[in-house]
């Protein structure tokens, strides 16, 4: 339990001080809030556009598409606010500053992961959420109280993957020093699941579900929650999730082994 | 244009080319992103009119037009868009660009050369790109008349140029600000949609495109597509020749005194 209340206060102050900084420069932020609302507009714009003009897209309706992307919006900007530290790793690592990582009496994982939360993207889950429940209440669709409680623990599940995604993006940066091809090609291909993943071609599908699987973080949850599954596929991703958080950590404690500390 | 000087720009380009293909790892995802950007447009367009009827029309567009304005447009913003220049503001602010200011070199022409080889290394791995989507969505793509093909052209060369002269006016904020990266985030997120990749600008309501027809970001990209698939009529032709023309010349205008204004105050931070 103590070690949970470092962690925390680490993490607090950790935050406060990115709040401050986020203060300090309060034109970029509104620059940077303003472009997250402009590309939610226009997503929505778009299919909005679509609604009225198709009724049905690879087996979904129009609704169920917005659905889709409302909850890729969710899944998306979660990770960014917690693991925001990923995106300067390459440069801890660059310049030998991970050393400090590393000799703190808190895991260096928990360093390298949370060293920068994202408060902009925290300011702006607060509206984005709103509107996109608003959004959901104003569609033809049909949920139950079951497919929002199991689409909440995907959610979950969701953080989970992001989280097991982020540190082999670490894993990356400490063996080759170079994270930030990596972490942009994640962030594509996650945005590739605006759109349910059942849509695409094989094997770029299997890639999406089961290798970089943001089907799993995104589409099968927003499924769930259209009641478009049973629980064994809950069951299943849970599962999946386990596994691949698994491999992620003993891939995350091999790379340190093989840590240079080049440029300390 | 002596020989001298010629040999002394062509060294320039191979070197910035070299440099380019230094991180090649990086290359490979840039190009990747690029491409799998080009895949989710094309299937989601595709998927759309599988769902409705073959013949149908959506938004105005058969889906062999559709799939070939997606197709052409994310070729030709990998050739427009793509820039080396994204880091320029940051050279500016910490001062690096003191050692170009320095040696015997136009800064501008500097920078041509390294912009001209990011757009041949980009050109060169979009070849490739181009095949692989030709071969998963088969777009049907009929080359316009010669007329048309020349003016196609001449636009995304003058694209091109815009673009340079945006990609200048954001590296001319390093002389005032350390913080370049907000505006150009806001740039972007605008291009993403406004230069038409996902989806083309004339399926959007009247206001919209009018306000769009107001701003650089159709003349990037757009407008060329649909030169180039013969959407336009020979008036219109005239017309976006002219704007096209028109904001060539007068971004070209605000950066060369806005950087002739910000090496004035620019005093090599950090050097």
């Amino acid at each position: 339990m103590h070690s949970y209340t470092k962690y925390w206060h680490v993490w607090k102050t950790i935050a406060i001080n990115a709040l401050q900084t986020t203060f300090v420069n309060r034109g970029s932020n509104v620059f940077f809030f303003i472009g997250k609302a402009l590309r939610l507009a226009f997503m929505l714009l778009f299919l909005w556009m679509l609604r009225n003009t198709v009724k049905t897209i690879g087996g979904y309706t129009s609704d169920e598409m917005v659905v889709f992307f409302l909850v890729y919006q969710f899944i998306d900007t979660v990770p960014q606010i917690l693991y925001r530290g990923v995106y300067l790793f390459s440069n801890l690592v660059r310049t030998g500053e991970f050393d400090f990582m590393l000799l703190r009496p808190i895991n260096p994982l928990f360093g390298a992961l949370t060293g920068k939360p994202d408060i902009n993207d925290a300011l702006f889950l607060i509206p984005s959420t709103a509107l996109s429940l608003w959004i959901i209440s104003q569609l033809s669709l049909t949920i139950t109280t079951a497919s929002v409680a199991l689409f909440s623990i995907l959610m979950l599940n969701s953080i989970i993957l992001a989280t097991a995604l982020h540190i082999l993006v670490l894993v990356v940066g400490i063996l080759t020093t170079e994270v930030d091809g990596v972490i942009w090609m994640y962030r594509d291909v996650s945005r590739m699941a605006q759109f349910p993943v059942s849509i695409y071609f094989e094997p770029l599908r299997s890639l999406l579900y089961f290798i970089v699987p943001v089907g799993i973080m995104v589409t099968i949850p927003a499924e769930v929650l259209l009641g478009k599954h049973s629980l064994y596929v809950v069951l299943f991703s849970c599962l999946f999730s386990g596994g691949f958080m698994f491999l992620s950590l003993k891939l995350w404690n091999w790379s340190l082994t093989k840590y240079q500390s080049a440029s300390s | 244009m002596k020989t001298t000087t010629i040999k002394k720009y062509w060294a320039l380009l191979t070197i910035s080319w070299e440099n380019g293909l230094v991180y090649r790892m990086s290359v490979f995802m840039w190009r990747l992103r690029r491409f799998l950007a080009a895949v989710m447009a094309l299937t989601i367009w595709s998927t759309i009119y599988t769902s409705a009827a073959p013949e149908a029309t959506t938004f105005g567009y058969a889906q062999s037009d559709m799939i070939s304005y997606i197709f052409l447009i994310s070729i030709l913003q990998s050739l427009v868009l793509a820039t080396a220049l994204n880091g320029l503001a940051q050279d500016v602010y910490s001062g690096a660009i003191s050692n170009q200011l320095l040696k015997p070199l136009s800064l501008t022409v500097y920078l041509i050369m390294q912009d001209l080889a990011d757009k041949l290394k980009n050109a060169s791995a979009l070849l490739f790109e181009i095949i692989a989507l030709f071969l998963i969505f088969k777009p049907v793509v009929h080359l316009p008349d010669l007329p048309t093909l020349g003016i196609f052209i001449v636009w995304t060369l003058a694209a091109i140029v815009l673009n340079f002269c945006i990609s200048l006016l954001f590296g001319s904020l390093g002389f005032w600000s350390p913080e370049t990266w907000a505006p150009r985030f806001l740039f972007y997120t605008l291009l993403q949609f406004t230069a038409g990749q996902l989806f083309p600008l004339d399926v959007l309501p009247t206001i919209f495109q009018k306000v769009m027809y107001a701003t650089p970001f159709p003349y990037l990209s757009f407008v060329q597509t649909q030169l180039f698939l013969q959407k336009l009529t020979l008036s219109e032709i005239q017309l976006h020749s002219m704007v096209l023309l028109g904001w060539v010349a007068v971004l070209a205008f605000l950066a060369q005194g806005i950087w002739k204004r910000g090496l004035r105050d620019y005093d090599a931070a950090g050097r």
